[in-house]
């Protein structure tokens, strides 16, 4: 009966109810969504790259470096010569080497040069390594492997010949059109940036730019499909290098070797090391972030404890009856409670099923876009105490019209002077 | 004695030097039926809410059913008001979104006579008793006609069978015709019940249906 009055109190009032239930929603949605969105990217983020001792680059700084050589993300400064690089990886604690050579894209997706220590070795997640789902890697010079989003989005399958571009410029007017690739292979998906890649051979990548200068190509100097095979296609440089090493002891040795590298400015980094600087550099942004859906959150339900506030003076009558038939003021107090409790619950639903329903259709478009992985809406146990905490503002703030509902109840002592 | 009035003297905490009611001795005997009749700023409302425990006097006694009210905890005076005194208002006797099935349950569950059983049951007697037709239960409130409203307050006041029944202007917003209606029914209740009704009006026609008529001018000497 108690919350049956509760309900039906509500119910009686579902103009102003349900603004305040979409009010706190809204909120709940800021809340939650935020806190899963930060869980979510930082999974996602971590579990790009693993098993990865060390990443070298040109010497810049060491976000940047595993920004542009993991996450695809920005551009680099610049390259590593070829001599460089077969002298890194001639040290013996190098127990193997991925080449990366990026700058060219095909529709937006970035391309990737390295050979075939890349589907070898290159690990995500939790130590997986690259499957194919088709094919598998390049032979010859003009092979390509699509990461998974690659094929689906273009509706490319094996066999398939594709076009790349200079530059990493969604539309760019200057494409490598005289050599096509041929997709000779298909990832399967990762969540990880992999599945917006295209892969190809560093001999590929040199063969296109033959004739190439300052991103511009010259006329008459560039190779056809058929003089390839005379060439001799070594880079003369590449972005970076990711290196595995016998023993992960030596990678402080080989760090300082690469940091001190006599014939060129390089940077090596730990991979994990340059996460958790990306972390505390969003730290201060994430805690903005949760301070505004923290303050969106407060309002909502400081609009909550004002709409019952304000009903209570339009509720003398009801307070009076209820009086009357021997309701005693603590059953006033826990009414208004509960209405507020009741309000907040469905706030949360709402917020909660929008948040679900949101997930699903950003899901798709975040994958495609950014190579977001994120999951359906979980609960985890620090959203939960969030609930908890909404539920504990609302009773304390509900105080504040309950004790108002308690007072206007209370008998009233008369006082007669003498 | 239903009511026992002695030297009670009251004043609004907010303005103590205004006396509103200063009553040295008035009394109403069980089962007889007394109208009271008055100019508002006459003190009614002040005197019917020291009845029913909605306001406390600090100066002389209040005694309902032989019960000090003065003399109880809040808590006591409650479930004192929930047993024994049943309160018809002018208006908004029924919160105008529960039907009267439910108005009826929730006067019910305040008191602890039956322990809540049974309020759905008894309710529907009382409905009934009241000329209500059972389409007209499960109506919101305030889909009812004032009269209908007006009879089903009756049963809620009525429904934890209480020793006094404090009727409040009932009928002022009521018709030639509801108005007879209202005082039939709630006669013959009262004598079936054998209930102590006090009835405050100032509509004079209808103190002959009242065994006895106080003016509260007569009783209240606080101007």
């Amino acid at each position: 009966m108690f919350l049956r009055l509760a309900i039906k109190s509500l119910q009686n009032r579902k103009g102003s109810v349900m603004m305040t239930v979409v009010a706190i929603g809204v909120s709940i949605f800021v809340l939650l969504g935020i806190e899963h969105i930060r869980h979510q990217a930082k999974k996602s983020f971590a579990s790009t790259v693993s098993g990865v001792d060390l990443i070298v680059g040109a010497r810049t700084g060491s976000l940047n470096l595993l920004l542009y050589s993991v996450f695809r993300i920005g551009a680099p400064t610049n390259n590593i010569s070829w001599e460089s690089y077969q002298q890194i990886i001639s040290d013996s604690n190098v127990a193997w080497a991925i080449p990366i050579a990026l700058g060219d894209s095909h529709k937006g997706y970035r391309v990737m040069g390295t050979n075939a220590n890349y589907f070898q070795h290159f690990s995500y997640g939790n130590q997986k390594s690259l499957k194919f789902s088709e094919g598998g890697g390049f032979e010859g010079v003009f092979g390509v492997v699509l990461g998974a989003e690659v094929a689906r989005q273009l509706g490319y399958s094996l066999g398939d010949k594709l076009v790349l571009a200079h530059g990493v410029a969604s539309t760019s007017f200057s494409l490598h059109d005289d050599l096509p690739f041929t997709v000779v292979g298909i990832l399967e998906p990762t969540g990880t940036p992999v599945d917006q890649t295209l892969h190809v051979s560093l001999q590929g990548i040199e063969a296109i730019h033959v004739g190439w200068d300052r991103g511009v190509q010259l006329p008459g100097k560039g190779l056809t499909a058929d003089n390839v095979k005379d060439q001799e296609l070594t880079p003369d440089s590449i972005t970076a290098i990711m290196l595995g090493l016998n023993s992960r002891m030596a990678i402080f040795t080989v760090q300082r070797r690469v940091n001190q590298f006599p014939e060129e400015p390089l940077l090596a980094i730990l991979p994990g090391v340059a996460l958790s600087e990306l972390w505390q550099m969003m730290g201060l942004f994430e805690m903005t972030l949760r301070l505004i859906s923290l303050i969106v959150l407060v309002s909502a339900v400081l609009g909550l404890g004002a709409m019952l506030l304000a009903s209570i003076r339009e509720r003398a009558q009801e307070i009076r009856l209820l009086r009357v038939v021997g309701a005693p003021p603590l059953f006033l107090f826990l009414l208004i409670e509960t209405e507020a409790i009741v309000i907040t619950v469905f706030g949360i639903v709402l917020g909660v099923a929008g948040l679900s329903l949101c997930m699903v259709l950003v899901q798709e478009v975040l994958s495609a876009r950014m190579g977001l992985h994120l999951d359906v809406l979980t609960f985890t146990a620090e959203s939960l105490i969030l609930i908890g905490w909404v539920l504990a503002a609302t009773f304390l703030v509900a105080a504040v019209p309950s004790m108002s509902a308690f007072n206007n109840a209370k008998s009233v002592v008369g006082k007669a002077l003498p | 004695m239903a009511i026992q009035l002695d030297h009670v003297r009251y004043a609004y905490p907010e303005a103590p030097e205004d006396v509103v009611l200063n009553i040295s001795e008035w009394s109403v005997s069980d089962g007889e039926r007394v109208f009271v009749h008055g100019p508002s700023g006459s003190g009614k409302s002040t005197l019917l809410n020291l009845l029913s425990g909605m306001l406390v006097c600090r100066e002389g006694c209040v005694s309902i059913l032989g019960e000090r009210l003065d003399k109880m905890s809040a808590r006591q005076r409650d479930r004192f008001r929930a047993n024994q005194i049943g309160y018809v208002f002018q208006q908004f006797n029924l919160m105008p979104y529960l039907n009267a099935i439910e108005n009826i349950e929730l006067a019910h569950i305040f008191s602890h006579r039956e322990r809540k059983r049974g309020g759905v049951k008894r309710a529907q007697e009382l409905l009934a008793a009241l000329n209500i037709v059972p389409s007209d239960w499960y109506k919101p409130s305030s889909r009812l006609s004032i009269g209908q409203q007006q009879r089903v307050a009756i049963a809620r006041a009525l429904v934890n069978k209480p020793a006094l029944l404090i009727a409040d202007e009932p009928t002022s917003s009521l018709d030639q015709e509801n108005r007879d209606n209202f005082m039939s029914v709630l006669m013959s209740l009262a004598t079936e019940n054998a209930i102590t009704l006090l009835f405050v009006s100032h509509d004079m026609s209808l103190s002959r249906d009242f065994g006895r008529t106080d003016a509260l001018a007569d009783v209240n000497r606080s101007r």
